[in-house]
């Protein structure tokens, strides 16, 4: 999982030296579908009393640090991804949310996220097969 | 410490491989001098506590998992007039089991019942009790809710991992070879540096000679030279029978220390070592629902389903919940106290009369992301033609994780299976997919370990915690900082408002956390009625 992550990470990064904008895009739009298109719904239109919209929100459009806190910490109800995602992959979904939906806020710089993080930015590696409950 | 130098010029750290052995036995704890075997966690608490006088006093519950469960019957019993109420048309809260016609329909999703056939079941939430967990066992002994063992370790299961190197790599390997090899050959190398002398300073008079014979023991090492040539345990390549054939059968040969390492297997071997995952485990008979039953089987007719909370406010004498009933009626009841076991993640979201630090530390913590499916088969081909009854397969694809195979229903026609349990964003990416999909990607990955595996199933049921309605997660998950800083607060009641559950606990995520957290958080509330009588 962590090897993945990584590697897909590597190569988005990669990309961002060629086209930054299409294909940041591309790989924060994937990011999105596969890991919070499931509660925040496919147009980032959330549900209702349960899951806050992205679309038009304005935490989502703000502070760099903040946004990046939110997938690095949980809040609330939702989750942290900072063992699941690297830096450059919450980079990567933050941007796409930021633009998309008719959002319109600059991109999130991996090193926005990895000072959000505070100094850790390595995902631990996760040894235990079986989940502990 | 070195690395030992593997074939192919790769390096690997001994102390990476050595942490690997925890769950093998007592190994890794001489090895690497580790106390941390010791980190599972027992339960404190093992009997609730003796309340009386209650006097009538009034108490709102909400919530009928088994924290609220548990507060109900005890303040009943204690004399308090309770009123429970319940925001769905059943209780239990995650103490729940699917069975034939259980309808489910998650936030943003298709809606689903439960095809099984009369008499078979998952319990998509909790499923396994720990022996330590003793205040379970106590309501369980005491509503007689019959449990069995639950088959939390076979040494005959599969691991099928993936992502490795190696021969090893990409099949199916029993579990039992990975064990024995793996252990022989760290005791090989660890006696073969106790007796070059390398270790001597570690050793008192006449240490060395029995740590030897600790080594040879645990690896079944030769008597003479301590060398790993293989053992009995990982399983043989023919059988023994009778007569001549197969008569002694055929030992089987060790795998290459080089490709258990690659392929990354070892790592399972680790995963029931912590003391909440060992032996003794238990299961309710008949699902996980049975707890609960039987609570409202000894309670007064006091629970309210279908109440959903809107409002909780509060004044100097009294607090007052608000609720939309399930015909869209409104009310309010009135009491004295309140005990709100509603997740947190429910709670933030919930209109509350409560100071802004308690409301601010409601929304302290984040909740876990997980999900489960259960696949039933039309043979128990695992046990018919694998011998394997019970116990988890290991998976490297985090979307699966574990397949767990039932520790019901032995050697009878059909079973459930457990088909993946992914958390984090395993489980958000599992909760992205349909339901077909989530059923179609389980059946793929069991398929590479068993050819039975997709043409047997003839039923499903899934879950994703997270978009469930009324729990919103799998359970609470503190960070450190949280702990300081938000979880004091909630342990203290707001006014008249005492929370209760496994966010409220050290045993998040298991039954226990939320028995003992009401046990505590009842305890204060007669506490403080008693000064005020």
């Amino acid at each position: 999982m962590r090897a993945r992550t990584v590697a897909g990470a590597a190569v988005a990064a990669g990309a961002l030296l060629v086209a930054p904008c299409a294909l940041a895009q591309a790989s924060g739009a994937a990011l999105f579908s596969k890991y919070c298109a499931a509660c925040h719904q496919a147009q980032g239109q959330g549900i209702k009393g349960a899951f806050p919209a992205l679309a038009g929100d304005a935490l989502v459009q703000g502070d760099q640090k903040t946004a990046a806190s939110v997938l690095l910490h949980g809040r609330g109800g939702m989750p942290n991804f900072s063992e699941d995602l690297s830096d450059a992959d919450i980079a990567s979904v933050l941007t796409y949310v930021r633009s998309a939906f008719g959002n319109h806020a600059p991109p999130i710089s991996v090193a926005a996220v990895a000072a959000a993080r505070g100094g850790a930015s390595a995902a631990q590696d996760d040894q235990s097969a079986l989940p502990g409950h | 410490m070195a690395n030992v130098a593997m074939p192919g010029g790769a390096a690997f750290s001994r102390r990476d491989f050595l942490e690997g052995l925890q769950g093998v036995g007592g190994t890794a704890l001489l090895m690497a001098g580790m106390s941390a075997l010791g980190f599972g966690i027992d339960s404190a608490a093992a009997a609730p506590p003796t309340l009386s006088g209650g006097n009538g006093k009034r108490v709102v519950v909400l919530g009928t998992g088994v924290a609220g469960l548990t507060s109900a019957y005890e303040l009943t019993n204690a004399g308090y007039d309770v009123t429970v109420l319940e925001a769905r048309d059943r209780v239990g809260g995650r103490s729940y089991t699917a069975r034939k016609g259980t309808r489910l329909t998650e936030l943003g999703g298709e809606a689903q019942v439960c095809d099984f056939d009369e008499g078979y079941y998952i319990n998509p939430g909790p499923w396994r009790i720990p022996y330590a967990h003793r205040g379970y066992l106590h309501y369980a002994r005491k509503f007689q809710v019959g449990v069995e063992l639950f088959n939390n370790d076979n040494d005959h299961a599969y691991i099928n991992f993936e992502k490795g190197t190696g021969p090893l790599a990409g099949r199916p390997v029993r579990k039992q070879e990975i064990a024995a090899d793996t252990r022989g050959y760290a005791t090989e190398m660890l006696a073969k540096q106790v007796r070059q002398g390398a270790l001597d300073q570690e050793f008192g008079p006449g240490d060395k000679e029995l740590f030897l014979d600790y080594l040879r023991g645990e690896g079944y090492l030769t008597r003479n030279d301590f060398r790993y040539i293989g053992a009995d345990g990982r399983g043989p390549d023919v059988d023994p029978g009778a007569g001549l054939d197969p008569g002694p059968g055929k030992p089987s040969k060790p795998h290459a220390l080089t490709d258990i390492l690659h392929s990354q297997t070892w790592r399972t071997l680790q995963s029931v070592a912590p003391l909440d995952q060992q032996r003794t485990m238990f299961q309710p008979i008949g699902g996980m629902d049975q707890l609960p039953a039987g609570f409202v089987r000894n309670l007064k007719p006091i629970i309210r389903l279908g109440h959903v909370v809107e409002k909780i406010s509060q004044s100097p004498e009294s607090v007052t919940v608000a609720y939309v009933d399930r015909r869209g009626q409104r009310g309010v009841v009135t009491a004295d106290y309140c005990v709100c076991t509603i997740p947190l993640s429910v709670l933030s979201g919930i209109d509350l009369q409560v100071s802004p630090k308690f409301k601010e530390a409601i929304s302290g913590v984040s909740y876990a992301l997980v999900g489960k499916i259960g696949l039933q088969m039309k043979t128990r081909f695992w046990e018919e033609n694998h011998q394997i009854y019970g116990g988890h397969v290991y998976f490297d694809d985090p979307v699966i994780g574990i397949v767990s195979l039932p520790s019901t229903g032995w050697l009878g026609p059909k079973g459930v299976i457990l088909g993946f349990y992914p958390h984090g964003a395993a489980a958000a990416q599992m909760s992205a997919m349909s339901l077909a999909d989530r059923k179609a990607y389980a059946l793929a990955a069991g398929q590479k370990v068993f050819p039975e595996y997709a043409q047997s199933c003839d039923g499903s049921f899934s879950i994703a915690w997270h978009r469930v309605p009324f729990n919103m997660g799998g359970w609470a998950q503190w960070t450190e900082e949280g702990r300081a800083k938000y979880y004091p607060t909630l342990l203290e009641p707001d006014g008249r408002l005492y929370l209760a559950g496994e966010h409220l606990s050290y045993l998040t995520g298991w039954q226990e956390g939320g028995i003992e957290s009401a046990w505590q958080q009842i305890a204060k509330l007669h506490k403080r009625a008693m000064a005020q009588a």
